[in-house]
């Protein structure tokens, strides 16, 4: 009885004393978590967060999606006019501020550039070899964020210090573009200065490919000279490969005219649907676009989106090797095959055969997996781009012709297709030729904006509205942002 | 057992010798009474009932048998026989021995219940609590504890589902919060979760206490904020000799409603209609095709559930126990028992010792096991939604006996038949839970209890994800039609191939409790009563996971299905893990107090640590009083036909942890792909916020307590108000911050308010004829007041594919709202399209969406609120009564107000359609309800809108019982007590206007009232037998 008494008393006199306030206190390592205080004091951590800032990169697969749906080359396609209503909207230039698509892109990129700037808020904590350049993979990549999001949106927050948090929101209002503009030349320059010209892994960003996007930004900003010289940097290191189709082959990619390529892969073994793009390495645009129960050999079926439209592929001028490895004549594949497929909304028989799916190329879950590298810069782009720079600043139409034929001798196989004209005709033409050989790549939208032509052949554009997208709704409920005119 | 029965009959044996003795010693010229006393509700036998010759002090009590045998005066005529909980009885004197039985006294106000730390009179409650007894449940069998909740326990609202074993939605006094309205479950003292119901045993149970208020709750602080269920198992009683109780049942389940769809013949007519409507060419050349498959037959069975149990319970001097076994297996009428059951065995054992006169040990142990398989539902890949939607004119199964495959549809849907031949899983608990707790009387009144609780749970799951073959192009084959693998060879040369996947994961959970208190009960000039509790809690609670997976099982068969036969490379097998742990540290107090048990008054507080909040707010304080008036004790309360009266009220706080611990978290799960190989990388994911803390709930009630002609019927009525003003949520930042998760904030405001009512009758006609009627009413009403977060409103459940966002958690609305376009008809011709404001691709047949803005637009800005889930009110009617052997039950249940949307219809060009599409638009004056027909739905026809909710108010007759109890002396030499035999049908009818299976749809608070194919509550017919011995 005692002995009872006293273990109470005694157990009860234990638990008040060690009852002590510090066990409710948490350590995240308690669930084996690293938390960012016990970061950044090893190298890899500096090289993982860089991994971490390519990482967005391979979400962005509807921005190249948009690039052609948006402009004349594809229409939307999918199920039924309600399949991804955003693209729809787009595709008929009906968009709004309360669009899913656009804001997950604005919300992606924006992703990457705070991975970028959380590098840039820890960069003084370690010292290692290779850091500098290290840091120059992360400006590039966070010059390319930036220059999606002007091109996509016009005017955009602006900030460069640190990953932003919780007590930063609403804080920021749109930057001017040319403010944006001057930061993206400001990375990308800090970038050439400290990449190397050649890296060890495929996909690494190069200093090549910094002065290329270099290059690419001062001509969206219709500085010829700038762009002239910066591209002059990179011609003759990249070559053409001779058969215009095989570059966007599994067996093409990262070959000797990729200058920038986002890198995917088949083998990350995910099946997950409710957590893409962003978990998985597969191209998740590639399902997108490929046809409707398709059964047959070489291709495999998609969800028809983006499909390309009888007139693009009515441009290309006979013997354009281009225009068959580009675009899927489905009719003729049949014939020749025994193939079929289900015709899709807005079906035109034509697939977009750069990024179609391939049989064999994806794994796991299929839908998520395509292996398909995205070709974000080539080597023919840059010299169209030189090019263009050339003709249009008037700095020397014989290097832009010869730019230009470059080009154009790959695609034909032979001289007869060059061009000699000179002045505002070769920039018409060297503006056509960009879409013979960049169509389905992305960069149509774009190339039509710039130039001042979108009004004349995107049915539905309205010129002082459409050149940009609407700010997403939420964002500017949420953070109070101004709208684009027209929005 | 046997030496325990051998014993009690010895013990038995002594103490007969011992009264005999006693009585002959005492004999004189009087008369001998004898009799048996018996509890009404069970026969079982009283012992210790006292019996006394009226007028007199002449008396005894009755043996273990429930026997008495006692000497009066040769001239007495009545004998007053009484027992605690039983209502006293007078009972004439004759010369046969005297059969008596003792009514339950569920009403009398001595009653006493457990609450928090502690158990409470009836009488002496100031707060505001809902009570189910033993007999409610017994009359209900339910396979879960919380459906005897449905409709008996005013203020509770529960929304069951049809799915064997799963749980149900509750929701105690409405929805103040986001972040979980689970109401905190107590089992004989230690916390568990409404999770841990489905392994209790409902044959267990001997009470259930739901406490509804802040005075009543607050005692469990921060984990009281959305109510508390109390459950009380049973135990022994001391001196009682072994009861044995046996109960068998067995049932058949139905599903009696099905959803009216477009049969094959329809189906081709209205394809056609659709298909030339957008410039294509028909379909079906032949419409003539019959009725088809009519695939919800399909998929629909006939299930058994059946359920015994056995039980034994008694005791010694110093010790009691209760030991039970149970085991309840229940097979779906979805797709059958193969691959949709859950079996539970149960294993109960309670002991109490007195180790010595002042120290009481008890410990309650309860395992269970739990083996269970599901197939998809409520969800667009389940099996209903897949019947609902896929094409009739494919047969089951084509003439080689394969699954029937539709050419033309290729993606998502698919034979349902198929799709439940190809899911394969299985589930395997094990659930140890119980306590250890000694109660040591320090002095009289005053006790100290030390009490360990436990859960240990660990959770076996298996998942197989064959190679499937569904037609060729269909989205979801990886197989040929012989089910061997794809295997391509890419332009490399590379080989690729699919898979067949399974998966096996391991999940462990360890709760304990470790809780001392103790009790303090004195007077103060006798007029002044009070109890106290005082004490402290320490909680832990934790997870961890581990998953393996890998690809190719050996011929492709679910009976190889283990990682440790599949077959695939190395890279193809895949492990993960995950865990959590959460802690809490409270300190709790009560103070009750009275004055001659008129004046009523408690104060309770307590103050909770918990891991789950900001370094800056670690502790919060839960403080609340009630007071309450016994007016029927007043000296000027002369009402004869009221008995008691009691108003009362109630003010404190309560709160909600239901987040997880926050710090800046580096997640390495960011990857990229260099080389062709993937690499890992890193990114900030979540970053904390140190002023983060508890939910405080403000609630406040009123309410009375009344009895009324000779207790006959009472009353009870509670108008609750609660209001949050730190809600919890994670809030929805700008979005240039990124993707990572923002830590939960107390950025909302909410309020909640209703009543609750209960009202019951009771009444013995002659001798023979006992009725009892039960009313309870619940009604809440729920607002957000306020969110912070920009938006001001979060998105909650959606439905489809694409995905179609739904519900809303948004200020100045209720929770979980609809949110959609309001229809107004059918654009007739082309004249009423342009007169309306602009809507894009709206042609004539389509629906005309109502400008709600009056923007001249159409568009997202004019959707609104189109309906709410939640009922207006619930009400339970409870009705039995018993005549002589027979005896009848009969509940029935009543939800009213609350709305459906009706999410099952895939709306694709190719899948079937319903029995409405026949009265679509297809020209001027057809139609103004259903849309045209056709493939390119421009208008989007099938966005969210008002033409998809329903009325989903019902009644239910939920359960209909009706026993017989054979009369004992035919089978009196058995040994046995009580025989009774019922029929029993749940689910009986269903009246209702909502068109679906089941107008009771759960699966979530904010995703309430969303039907995609939502698994019915099947009809069961079932037989049972009680026994007793």
């Amino acid at each position: 009885m005692k002995i009872y008494k006293n273990i109470s008393l005694i157990s009860l006199l234990v638990f008040l004393t060690s009852a002590c306030t510090n066990y409710v206190d948490f350590t995240a390592v308690e669930n084996f978590e690293i938390t960012a205080e016990d970061y950044f004091k090893q190298s890899s951590n500096y090289k993982d967060a860089v991994v971490g800032v390519y990482d967005p990169l391979q979400w962005l697969y509807m921005d190249v999606l948009i690039g052609e749906i948006a402009s004349d080359n594809t229409l939307s396609g999918g199920e039924s006019a309600t399949d991804v209503i955003g693209i729809q909207q787009i595709d008929e230039m009906t968009h709004n501020a309360n669009n899913d698509d656009l804001t997950s892109l604005w919300k992606f990129l924006y992703e990457g550039i705070n991975r970028a700037n959380y590098l840039e808020q820890n960069k003084n904590k370690l010292e290692f070899e290779g850091k500098t350049a290290l840091y120059g993979e992360v400006y590039f990549l966070r010059a390319y964020y930036y220059f999606e999001l002007v091109k996509f949106f016009g005017d955009v927050p602006l900030f460069t210090d640190k990953r932003l948090t919780a007590s930063d929101s609403g804080t920021l209002q749109r930057s001017p573009k040319s403010e944006v503009y001057a930061q993206i030349e400001k990375d990308l320059l800090d970038a050439i200065s400290v990449l190397p010209t050649s890296q060890s892994q495929k996909g690494r960003i190069t200093k090549f490919a910094a002065q290329a996007l270099l290059g690419k930004v001062y001509l969206y900003q219709e500085k010829f000279t700038e762009s002239a010289t910066m591209f002059e940097n990179i011609i003759g290191v990249y070559s053409l490969v001779p058969n215009y189709e095989s570059q966007f082959l599994k067996t093409g990619e990262n070959g000797s005219e990729s200058v920038f390529e986002i890198q995917f892969t088949n083998t990350s073994n995910w099946y997950d649907w409710g957590f893409v793009p962003q978990g998985s390495e597969g191209n998740f645009g590639v399902q997108h676009n490929g046809p409707r129960a398709y059964s047959g050999s070489l291709f495999a079926s998609g969800w028809s989106f983006n499909v390309p439209t009888q007139d693009l592929y009515n441009s290309f001028e006979a013997g354009d090797s281009r225009k068959d490895a580009s675009i899927l004549d489905m009719q003729a594949w049949i014939d020749a095959t025994g193939a079929s497929y289900a015709p899709g909304f807005k079906d035109t028989g034509y697939f977009n055969k750069k990024y179609i799916p391939r049989a064999g190329e994806s794994g796991a879950q299929t839908e998520l997996n395509y292996l398909n590298n995205y070709r974000a810069i080539r080597y023919a782009d840059v010299l169209l781009m030189a090019a263009e720079a050339n003709n249009r600043g008037g700095i020397s139409d014989s290097k832009a012709q010869n730019y230009l034929n470059q080009v154009r001798r790959r695609a034909f196989g032979d001289t007869n297709h060059d061009i000699i004209a000179t002045g505002s005709t070769l920039t018409q033409i060297i503006w056509d030729e960009r879409n013979f050989e960049l169509s389905m790549e992305g960069h149509r939208f774009f190339d039509l904006v710039r130039t001042g032509k979108a009004d004349t052949k995107i049915n539905g554009f309205i010129k002082g509205k459409n050149e940009v997208f609407p700010i997403p709704q939420q964002e500017i409920d949420i953070s109070g942002l101004t709208q684009n005119p027209g929005y | 057992m046997k030496l325990k029965l051998f014993n009690d009959k010895l013990k038995s044996l002594t103490m007969f010798l011992l009264l005999s003795i006693a009585i002959v010693s005492t004999a004189q010229s009087q008369k001998t009474v004898t009799g048996t006393v018996f509890s009404a509700e069970d026969n079982q036998p009283l012992p210790g009932a006292s019996v006394l010759e009226k007028g007199t002090t002449n008396g005894t009590t009755t043996d273990f048998d429930g026997k008495f045998n006692l000497q009066v005066k040769s001239n007495a005529k009545t004998l007053v026989v009484s027992y605690i909980g039983f209502k006293t009885q007078e009972v004439a004197i004759t010369n046969a021995p005297l059969v008596i039985k003792l009514q339950n006294e569920e009403n009398v106000l001595e009653e006493v219940v457990v609450v928090g730390y502690g158990t409470q009179k009836v009488s002496k409650i100031s707060g505001s609590i809902s009570t189910v007894s033993k007999k409610s449940i017994g009359q209900l069998s339910p396979v879960r504890a919380e459906e005897a909740l449905q409709g008996q326990a005013a203020g509770v609202n529960v929304i069951s589902n049809g799915s064997p074993g799963s749980k149900p939605v509750v929701l105690i006094r409405g929805i103040p919060s986001y972040t979980g309205t689970d109401p905190l479950v107590v089992i004989d003292g230690v916390s568990q979760t409404l999770d841990d119901l489905n392994a209790l045993n409902p044959v267990d149970i001997e009470s259930i206490n739901v406490l509804k208020d802040a005075a009543m709750s607050a005692i469990y602080g921060v984990k009281g904020g959305n109510g508390v269920i109390v459950v009380t198992t049973k135990s022994g009683k001391k001196n009682l000799k072994s009861t044995f109780t046996f109960d068998s049942s067995y049932g058949t389940q139905n599903v009696t409603r099905t959803i009216p769809v477009l049969n094959a013949s329809q189906y081709a007519a209205i394809l056609n209609e659709a298909s030339t409507a957008s410039g294509a060419a028909l379909v079906f050349p032949n419409i003539d095709l019959g009725v088809g498959t009519n695939w919800q037959k399909e998929v629909l069975v006939n299930a058994p559930i059946l359920s015994h149990n056995l039980t034994v319970s008694g005791g010694g001097e110093n010790t009691s126990y209760y030991i039970s076994a149970g085991y309840l297996a229940q097979d779906g009428v979805v797709g059958g028992g193969d691959k949709s059951y859950f079996d539970r065995s149960n294993l109960t054992a309670n002991f109490n010792t007195d180790i010595t006169k002042d120290l009481t040990f008890i410990i309650n142990t309860n395992y269970a096991n739990i083996k269970n398989s599901g197939l998809s539902e409520n969800n667009i890949g389940s099996v209903l939604s897949n019947a609902l939607n896929f094409d009739p004119t494919v047969s089951p199964y084509d003439a080689n006996g394969n699954f029937g495959i539709s050419n033309t549809i290729t993606q998502e849907i698919k034979n349902p038949l198929a799709l439940i031949n190809d899911t394969y899983n299985y589930g395997n608990t094990n659930k140890l839970s119980g306590k250890l707790e000694l109660q040591y009387d320090v002095i009289k009144d005053f006790k100290i209890t030390s009490r360990f609780g436990y859960t240990y749970v660990d959770v076996y799951g298996k998942n197989f994800s064959p190679l499937v073959f569904y037609g060729i192009g269909h989205n979801s084959t990886n197989a040929h039609e012989d089910l061997s693998p794809i295997v391509t060879i890419g332009s490399d040369g590379t080989i690729t191939s699919t898979h067949s996947r399974v998966s096996e994961s391991k999940t462990n959970f360890f709760s304990y409790t470790y809780e001392m208190f103790g009790n303090y009960n004195f007077k103060i000039n006798e007029d002044h009563s009070f109890e106290t509790v005082l004490g402290l809690s320490i909680s832990k609670n934790q997870g961890e996971n581990v998953t393996a997976n890998a690809e190719d099982v050996p011929f492709n068969s679910w009976e190889y299905a283990d990682v440790s036969a599949a077959t695939g490379d190395a890279t193809s097998q895949t492990a993960s893990s995950w865990q959590f742990i959460k802690r809490n540290l409270s300190y709790f107090t009560r103070i009750n107090y009275d004055y001659k048990g008129r004046y009523l008054a408690s104060f309770t507080g307590r103050v909770d640590g918990s891991t789950s909040f900001g370094k800056n707010n670690k502790f919060g304080f839960f403080p609340s009083a009630s007071i309450g008036w016994v007016l029927s004790s007043e000296s000027f309360f002369k009402s004869k036909k009221i008995n008691y009266l009691k108003i009362r009220g109630s003010y404190g706080t309560v709160g909600n942890d239901n987040i997880n611990p926050q710090f800046s978290k580096i997640s390495t799960f960011p990857k990229y792909t260099f080389d062709g190989n993937i690499v890992s990388g890193s990114a900030l994911q979540s970053i904390p916020n140190d002023n983060v803390t508890w939910e405080n709930q403000i609630q406040y009630n009123i309410g009375f307590d009344i009895k009324m002609f000779d207790n006959k019927v009472s009353l009870t009525t509670d108008y609750f108000n609660k209001s949050v003003s730190d809600l919890l949520f994670n809030p929805t930042l700008s979005l240039y911050l990124g993707t990572p998760v923002y830590p939960a904030s107390n950025i909302g405001k909410t309020k909640s308010y209703g009543v609750d009512i209960s009202l019951n009758y009771n009444n013995t006609f002659g001798k023979d004829f006992h009725f009892n009627s039960n009313l309870s009413f619940t009604k809440s009403t729920n607002l957000v007041k306020q969110i912070n977060n920009g938006d001001k409103f979060i998105w909650g459940a959606g439905y489809g594919i694409p995905f179609t966002t739904l519900t809303r958690f948004e200020e100045g609305f209720s929770p979980g709202y609809f949110f959609g376009y309001k229809t107004d008809g059918i654009f007739q011709n082309q004249a009423e399209v342009d007169a309306h404001a602009v809507q894009n691709g709206a042609q004539a047949g389509d629906i005309r969406y109502l400008d709600v803005n009056k923007d001249g637009v159409i568009n997202d800005n004019d959707r609104t609120k189109i309906g709410d889930p939640f009922p207006e009110f619930t009400l339970g009617w409870n009705l039995s009564f018993d005549y002589k052997n027979f005896d009848f039950n009969v509940f029935t249940y009543a939800s009213i107000g609350g709305d459906i949307y009706r999410a099952y219809e895939r709306n694709l060009n190719f899948t079937n359609r319903f029995a409405g599409t026949l009265n679509r638009w297809h020209g001027d004056g057809t139609s103004n309800v259903e849309p045209r027909v056709t493939f390119i739905d421009s208008n989007n026809n099938r966005r969210a809108s008002d033409r998809y909710v329903e009325d989903g108010s019902f009644v239910k007759i939920k359960n209909i019982q009706i026993g017989y109890s054979v009369p004992v002396s035919y089978f009196k030499r058995s040994g046995l007590t009580q025989i009774r035999f019922y029929t029993q049908i749940k689910n009986a009818f269903t009246f209702t206007k909502y068109s679906g299976f089941d107008p009771e749809i759960s699966s979530g608070v904010l995703d309430t009232g969303i039907d995609r194919g939502t698994y019915p509550q099947p009809r069961i017919y079932s037989l049972g037998l009680n026994v007793k011995f």
